[in-house]
């Protein structure tokens, strides 16, 4: 059912996104680093490829959400670097509570007891 | 404009491409740096990295994608940011709007008047092949001569006759005066024009006078008085007395070939001895027939005309004494010749300058604006530079605010001029004529205002944008005012200042100029006293009236009419001066050898009867008016004016002096001489005008003037009443005061003084704005320096200076190239509207001063805050 299908991916990208605004949320990073710290702060193993952050960076960076500078790294070489709009923050802030709201709803809901219902 | 964004999105598409490898490229480096510090060989690290990495194509698309409606989304987010702007500045945003949709909006008002006038076609068949013929010495011929141009051009596949008349219509019992063309049989089939209803009449229905009684409707009348009911074909209407059958109904759009006229009927040409009550089919003296033909195909102009001179070299040889010297010309259709057409153009495009002038005005007040918010967001904009936004995104950002008030503005203003059509449209002339001038914006209109509306905000957006973009940042970002910046930046803002004032002066001087021109008009020597007095026509020849009838019945009527409570005296003439209708007769002084070909004079003449000179309060300078005794049987007389007397027969004392209508005709004794008067328009020099008896030159036509200081409806009741006791049938028209005749001769000069003054106080608005936004300015800017001036203790007067200096030079420079141009404009100006000097230096004094005291009055609340500086806060803030 592709219904589904599409669900299934729109919550993978707006995990995603959530965890990029988090990271960036952080401090002003490039690409590199803001994958690094996504492995860092969810324990690893959230993204399959590595090159999949991009479109989601340069989306949020269409939506408003991210700024791009270029700068220098820490050795020394030229990388992009994005940060967080005020709209970003706000949008962070706004995932954040719906996230929590989504956790809290399943987490309920899986705690749930045949004779409960 | 195409080529710019084309250029434009393929620098930006290398650009993100590059940057774009470039980010990959770090990823990967950055990831391999990563792994062999972990231990990893140099040439597996670099493998796996790209292994991890993924398909380097496949997210590169992927983020094109991403990245690919960006820049629709970068407008959408610089309109949304220009919206917040504006309102955070609603005093600012509304002054912008408001002065646009004035400026859009009246320029594209006259643009739909000179759309619909000249630049439209006519709603004909292939309107370019169709072309108007008139000569060097009027726009019409005689029928005779029509007919030969019909049936001995090569280069015309129709020719076609028509004139516009009037005559008595009655359907159903109720009289009325209509309007019509009498057209030649092919003449809706040289406009190549179909009947909404019904048919039209052919050639064939068109050839002997008198045998072809039938009438075209226009769709108007047929509304009005059929109701629109189908069954109206076929029916039988009176014209003038006598039986016509209605053939069809002309479509609603067309409405004949002449812009300003709507015609209610149409009537083959074959009847205008009816219509006119006298015929004058076969006359070659009497030029009444305009001419309209359809080029053949593959004939041009030039060759048309070169065959049209032909034919008219051979009529002026066989018929020398009507035709000699007869010249042909051609002229676009629409106004009956290129006189009027000439006029109107030079008119509306007159005004239409005027029009952009204000635009100008505006233009350059809200560029000005717009620098002075430019150099006050000059910090906001330092460090939206410094943190890397690009100069051609500030640049768009800055223009797409220009381009939003635009918007705003044009939009508001179609609307303006879409109002303004629809008041124009409805308007009706106040004379008996069908006068409809129908001005629709249409599609051209609209791309007229967009593209205005494009233009202006590129006028007034263009150059703060661009100046942002030449900015330093450092002593900006170092939080210094910038007083060196400033300066520079001022040199556009000074230009743009000295502009509008310099314009102000010139459209306030046409306004005052007007203004004074009317007036004077108003108090012109009209040569008559239309106060106190009415009028009233009927017309004899429309209702079957012999000369003698005609004439008894002019006399009963006149004295029926004098017996009418509150009335004076009653007299009556063909025509009074400043109507709509007047004839001219050609005059040439007796005695002179009647050699043929001999320069000939022409005159304007009016048939009436005795006691019209002394009703219409014309001054008898010499000899006497006409009496009962000047008849048919007594030697023909007529009064003449002084422009008469002098430009035809070189006297200043004519009375006793003869002279002729045409050669060997019998000569005409001068009784008397009235003073010069305005006859045809009020702006004319003084034309010769002749007066004939009525009684020796029987005039259909006839108009009474009655000397009454009542003009209520009761008394117009009572005139239709007495007119009506003698002849129940006959329609009673042009009925109203003497002085709503002068109504229409001023329209052109109330029209010019209404533009007129509104464009003045537009412009004196927008500039008194712009100089108050600039002293407002400068004082916000200089407030340290004011502040440091009062500490170290200068005077009021100092500080004055200090403040107004600049502003007095550049208000006095733009007013001396205010004079400079009015001085060249004003022979122009004096083109539209009436006024013997157009450079009047006393009402160029007048604008100077008042501009002066504006320009005081608007500097006054910003020096006066700017005296009041307070030298510790000032110094303290910033």
């Amino acid at each position: 059912m592709p219904r589904k299908d599409n669900k299934a991916a729109e919550l993978l990208q707006g995990t995603l996104d959530l965890l990029v605004l988090k990271a960036v949320s952080l401090g002003k990073m490039h690409g590199y680093g803001i994958l690094l710290r996504i492995e860092q702060i969810s324990g690893g193993g959230l993204i399959v490829e590595q090159g999949a952050l991009y479109p989601a960076l340069y989306r949020l960076e269409r939506q408003g959400m991210l700024e791009t500078e270029w700068g220098i790294s820490d050795n020394n070489r030229k990388a992009k670097f994005y940060a967080l709009t005020q709209q970003g923050r706000a949008q962070l802030k706004d995932e954040e509570r719906s996230w929590i709201r989504l956790v809290d709803a399943i987490g309920t809901a899986l705690k749930a007891r045949p004779g409960e219902v | 404009m195409l080529r710019f964004f084309h250029w434009r999105s393929l620098f930006r598409r290398a650009r993100f491409e590059g940057e774009m490898a470039d980010e990959f490229a770090f990823h990967l480096q950055a990831r391999t740096d990563d792994l062999i510090r972990g231990g990893v060989a140099p040439e597996e690290a670099e493998r796996r990295a790209r292994l991890e990495f993924g398909g380097n194509q496949r997210y590169r698309a992927e983020c094109r994608e991403s990245h690919r409606v960006h820049w629709l989304d970068e407008m959408g987010r610089h309109v949304r940011y220009a919206w917040r702007t504006l309102r955070k500045n609603p005093a600012f945003t509304a002054v912008a709007i408001l002065s646009l949709a004035l400026g859009i909006g009246i320029n594209t008002f006259l643009f739909s008047v000179f759309n619909s006038l000249i630049l439209k076609p006519l709603p004909i068949a292939d309107p370019a092949s169709v072309t108007f013929i008139e000569s060097t010495a009027g726009t019409t011929f005689s029928f005779p001569d029509y007919k030969d141009f019909r049936d001995r051009n090569n280069t015309f596949s129709g020719l076609a006759g028509y004139r516009i008349s009037v005559m008595n219509f009655e359907h159903g019992g109720d009289p009325s005066r209509m309007w019509c063309y009498l057209a030649t049989g092919n003449y809706f089939d040289v406009l190549g024009v179909k009947p909404a209803l019904g048919r039209f009449f052919h050639q064939a229905d068109d050839l002997q006078p008198g045998a072809s009684p039938y009438v075209v409707l226009s769709y108007a009348t047929w509304q009005a008085r059929f109701a629109g009911d189908p069954k109206t074909i076929g029916a039988t209407v009176r014209i003038n007395g006598h039986p016509y059958t209605v053939l069809g109904v002309a479509s609603r759009g067309f409405h004949g070939t002449e812009m300003f006229y709507w015609p209610e009927l149409w009537i083959p040409m074959m009847m205008q001895p009816q219509v006119e009550g006298h015929s004058w089919l076969d006359e070659r003296a009497t030029w009444d027939t305009e001419l309209l033909g359809r080029l053949k195909p593959g004939a041009n102009r030039s060759q048309a005309m070169a065959d049209l001179n032909r034919i008219a070299g051979d009529l002026a040889r066989q018929h020398p004494l009507s035709d000699k010297g007869l010249r042909m010309r051609l002229a676009e259709p629409g106004f009956l010749g290129s006189g009027i057409r000439g006029a109107v153009a030079a008119f509306t495009g007159g005004v239409f300058l005027l029009a952009g002038l204000v635009l100008l005005v505006a233009c350059s007040n809200l560029g000005g604006l717009m620098l002075a918010r430019v150099t006050d967001r000059q910090r906001e904009l330092a460090i939206r530079y410094s943190i890397g936004a690009g100069r051609l995104r500030i640049v768009s950002q800055l223009l797409t605010e220009a381009f939003v008030l635009a918007f705003l503005g044009g939009a508001s203003g179609c609307l303006l001029a879409i109002a303004a059509c629809k008041l124009f449209s409805s308007w009706r002339a106040p004379v008996d004529f069908p006068v409809q001038l129908s001005v629709q914006p249409d599609w051209r209109a609209l791309a007229f205002a967009a593209a205005a509306s494009l233009l202006t905000g590129l006028l007034f957006g263009l150059g703060p944008a661009l100046r942002s973009v030449r900015t330093d940042l450092n002593p900006l970002l170092k939080g210094s005012s910038g007083l060196a910046i400033f300066k520079t930046r001022f040199a556009l803002r000074d230009l743009l200042l000295v502009a509008q004032v310099a314009f102000c002066f010139v459209l306030v001087f046409g306004c005052l100029l007007s203004l004074r021109g009317l007036q004077s008009a108003i108090t012109l020597p009209l040569g008559f006293d239309p106060q106190n007095a009415v009028t009233a026509a009927v017309d004899l020849s429309s209702a079957g009236y012999s000369k003698e009838q005609g004439l008894l019945f002019q006399q009963r009527a006149a004295e029926s009419l004098r017996a009418l409570p509150g009335v004076g005296s009653v007299a009556y003439a063909n025509s009074l001066p400043l109507s709509l209708d007047q004839s001219t007769t050609s005059v040439e002084r007796a005695g002179q050898s009647d050699k043929i070909g001999r320069q000939r004079s022409r005159a304007i003449y009016y048939d009436v009867s005795p006691g019209l000179v002394a009703g219409m309060r014309m001054r008898l300078l010499e000899g006497r008016d006409f009496s009962d005794h000047d008849t048919e049987h007594s030697p023909p007389v007529a009064i003449v004016n002084q422009a008469f007397a002098r430009q035809v027969l070189g006297t200043n004392n004519p009375v006793g002096q003869t002279f002729r209508y045409t050669p060997g005709s019998m000569p005409v004794e001068v009784i008397g001489m009235v003073a010069d008067g305005k006859y045809i328009s009020l702006t004319e020099s003084p034309q010769p005008v002749v007066f004939r008896a009525m009684r020796q030159e029987y005039n259909p036509t006839t108009t009474f003037v009655l000397r009454s200081r009542d003009s209520s409806p009761a008394l117009f009741a009572g005139i239709r009443q007495e007119i009506q006791k003698i002849n129940p049938r006959l329609p009673v028209y042009g009925a109203g005061t003497l002085e709503s005749i002068l109504g229409f001769a001023l329209f052109p000069m109330h029209a010019a003084a209404i533009a007129l003054s509104a464009f003045g106080a537009l412009a004196l608005l927008l500039t008194v704005t712009g100089i108050y936004g600039l002293v407002d300015y400068s004082v916000a800017r200089r407030t340290n320096e004011i502040g440091i001036r009062i500490a170290v203790g200068a005077s009021a007067l100092e500080l004055l200076r200090l403040m107004l200096a600049r502003l007095m030079v550049l208000v006095s420079t733009g007013l001396a190239f205010g004079v400079m141009l009015s001085w060249l404009a004003a022979p122009a100006l004096g083109g539209i509207i009436y006024t013997t000097t157009p450079r009047d230096p006393a009402v160029m004094a007048l604008v100077l001063l008042s501009l002066l005291a504006a320009a005081l009055v608007s500097c006054w609340k910003p020096v006066l805050r700017g005296l009041r500086v307070n030298p510790v806060s000032a110094l303290r803030c910033d």
